[in-house]
């Protein structure tokens, strides 16, 4: 099953032609990740799928996104419902300056649920499955900024959870977090499979090659292959991977 | 690598220790006089307010229950009762806050989030001038225009007023005066506000408008209030402006909006002849109940700030 499928996508920011002629497909309950050196476009490729690069001024997109094959670039498509369904983490932690319990409830809330037994339960919910909830069920009313790093990345992570999204993105996830907390994240990663699809943008290469059952490759703006993970790294089909992973440039 | 240790001047070592030593006693200088300044006020004020209490008055010392209790201030018959202009003056400053700080606030996120960027340009200028506005073209103004407006609006209800002189005409003028202060604060403290946490409430399929009241208000609420406070503070301390339009009433306290009323700051300012005796002398022991009437708000929206935006649940 596709849950993304990417055909002949182009993006420009201004004149700066950022995503060329992508095509891709996004499997189900699997985690894909994109890999590839700083600017080549996998970062803005993830942002295409929850539209998040509506946000800045001069995008433009051809080409097909379609999610459970509809198309979420089309006039009808609401952008709001895609994001319910389409969660994600950001690079650096971005916790609200609110209590815990309402950063969980927050998605909820925007969509008009105010049912206090429908709030609690996906509160706590939502931390068991981000492995959160044994560090913070006694201070759930404390403000989430007193979190440390990696226990308010996997607070984005409950958050996100919190409106059953089929697929989550995740931008860099763990890249401002110790190596304990990235542990903590990747584990996590492996037990949300099974309910989400997962897309992650690393720049460690390590990183895809433990979590991801899918890896593309991207460089200048150009996807240059997509495969199993075990392929790409052990026999991948273009020397520029190839050459990457090796780290003869990156 | 060549260690370039044999470079280092030990002459410029002790300059440049010298010169630390020289501008950190010139902090401490500046902090000094400041400080002093502010006690010098302080004292005087309060020596010159506490005054007239005093057994020691000359011509006898006026009762400090009348004057805090008392409900007239006649100048002509040397009654000077404070309390209702205490309460005329938080009544007007808080009708001032309650016209203008919404429209602050929404001007500030129209600016920042809504509004093209060339015309959110040209109006952040057009706060920035209205800031730099002396009190007494405002006050001019308002004699001229606001008390019309009063007048027409009271006449319309069916009341009559003093030519438009009016607790209503203190509060919009006031309202105007303290705009340009809170927009230019809540501004800054929007723009303060980490793109991260509006792309975070974006991506949780939050439209533009409940982010901005849910996540962008509430992440800059420390700056906003912060200017609540510098227009709270210019609202209580505005003289000039304010004594054009209040009609400076005699009794009180005014709850009529059409009615005249009397500030703290307009009766400091109002019918001052000489520099001596209790007539002048008790402007000071308004001006300390004055200084106490800021305190006290200012305490009461630091409470107001922390309960906002806590937990809901």
């Amino acid at each position: 099953m596709k849950t993304f499928e990417i055909k002949d996508l182009n993006l420009w920011y201004g004149d700066f032609h950022a995503l060329k002629d992508i095509d891709m497909d996004i499997r189900n309950n699997k985690v894909s990740a994109f890999i590839g050196p700083s600017g080549c476009g996998k970062s803005t490729f993830l942002r295409v799928l929850n539209r998040m690069n509506d946000l800045i001024d001069g995008t433009k997109i051809t080409g097909q996104v379609l999610f459970n094959g509809q198309e979420i670039y089309a006039p009808e498509s609401d952008v709001v419902t895609l994001r319910t369904k389409v969660g994600m983490v950001f690079q650096k932690p971005n916790p609200f300056p609110m209590s815990v319990y309402d950063n969980v409830a927050y998605g909820l809330r925007v969509q008009g649920i105010k049912n206090k037994a429908v709030l609690n339960d996906t509160v706590e919910d939502s931390l068991k499955k981000a492995a959160l909830w044994e560090e913070v069920k006694d201070r759930l009313s404390d403000n989430a900024l007193q979190l440390s790093g990696g226990q308010q990345q996997r607070l984005c992570i409950a958050r996100a959870i919190a409106l059953s999204p089929e697929v989550i993105l995740m931008d860099e996830p763990t890249s401002a977090l110790d190596p304990i907390a990235t542990g903590k994240i990747e584990e996590l990663m492996e037990s949300l499979k099974k309910d989400y699809t997962i897309a992650i943008v690393t720049l460690s290469m390590q990183q895809a090659a433990r979590i991801s059952d899918y890896t593309a490759f991207f460089l200048l703006g150009d996807l240059i292959e997509m495969g199993p993970t075990r392929e790409v790294f052990h026999k991948p089909n273009d020397k520029r991977t190839e050459d990457y992973i090796t780290g003869r440039f990156g | 690598m060549d260690s370039k240790h044999h470079l280092i001047s030990e002459a410029y070592q002790r300059r440049k220790k010298g010169w630390d030593k020289f501008f950190k006693g010139l902090f401490w200088l500046a902090g000094f006089i400041s400080a002093i300044f502010i006690i010098l006020i302080i004292v005087f004020i309060v020596r010159k307010g506490i005054g007239p209490f005093l057994p020691s008055y000359p011509g006898g010392a006026y009762p400090i229950g009348k004057f805090l209790t008392g409900f007239q201030w006649r100048q002509d018959s040397a009654i000077y009762g404070v309390a209702f202009i205490v309460i005329n003056t938080i009544i007007s400053a808080l009708g001032a806050l309650l016209i203008s700080f919404p429209i602050s606030v929404l001007t500030a996120l129209f600016i920042t989030k809504i509004a093209p960027r060339s015309l959110s340009r040209i109006m952040t200028t057009i706060v920035e001038l209205l800031a730099a506005i002396p009190s007494v073209v405002y006050g001019v103004f308002a004699a001229g225009v606001i008390v019309r407006w009063v007048d027409s609006l009271a006449a319309m209800a069916g009341f009559s007023t003093y030519g438009g002189n009016s607790l209503l005409a203190v509060s919009i003028l006031l309202a105007i005066m303290v705009f340009p202060t809170m927009t230019s604060l809540a501004i800054v403290a929007i723009n303060a506000v980490p793109r991260e946490l509006v792309e975070g409430s974006l991506a949780l399929g939050a439209t533009t408008t409940q982010t901005n009241f849910r996540v962008v208000l509430t992440s800059a609420k420390s700056g906003i209030f912060a200017g609540l406070i510098l227009g709270l503070g210019r609202a209580f301390g505005e003289a000039t402006a304010v004594s054009m339009v209040a009609g400076n009433s005699m009794i009180g306290p005014t709850f009529n909006p059409f009615n005249i009323t009397r500030t703290l700051t307009s009766t400091m300012l109002a019918g001052l002849k000489e520099t001596q005796g209790l007539d002048y002398d008790i402007r000071f022991s308004v001006g300390i109940i004055l200084m106490a009437v800021i305190l006290v708000t200012n305490l009461g929206i630091h409470f107001v700030k922390d309960r906002i935006g806590r937990s809901m649940s």
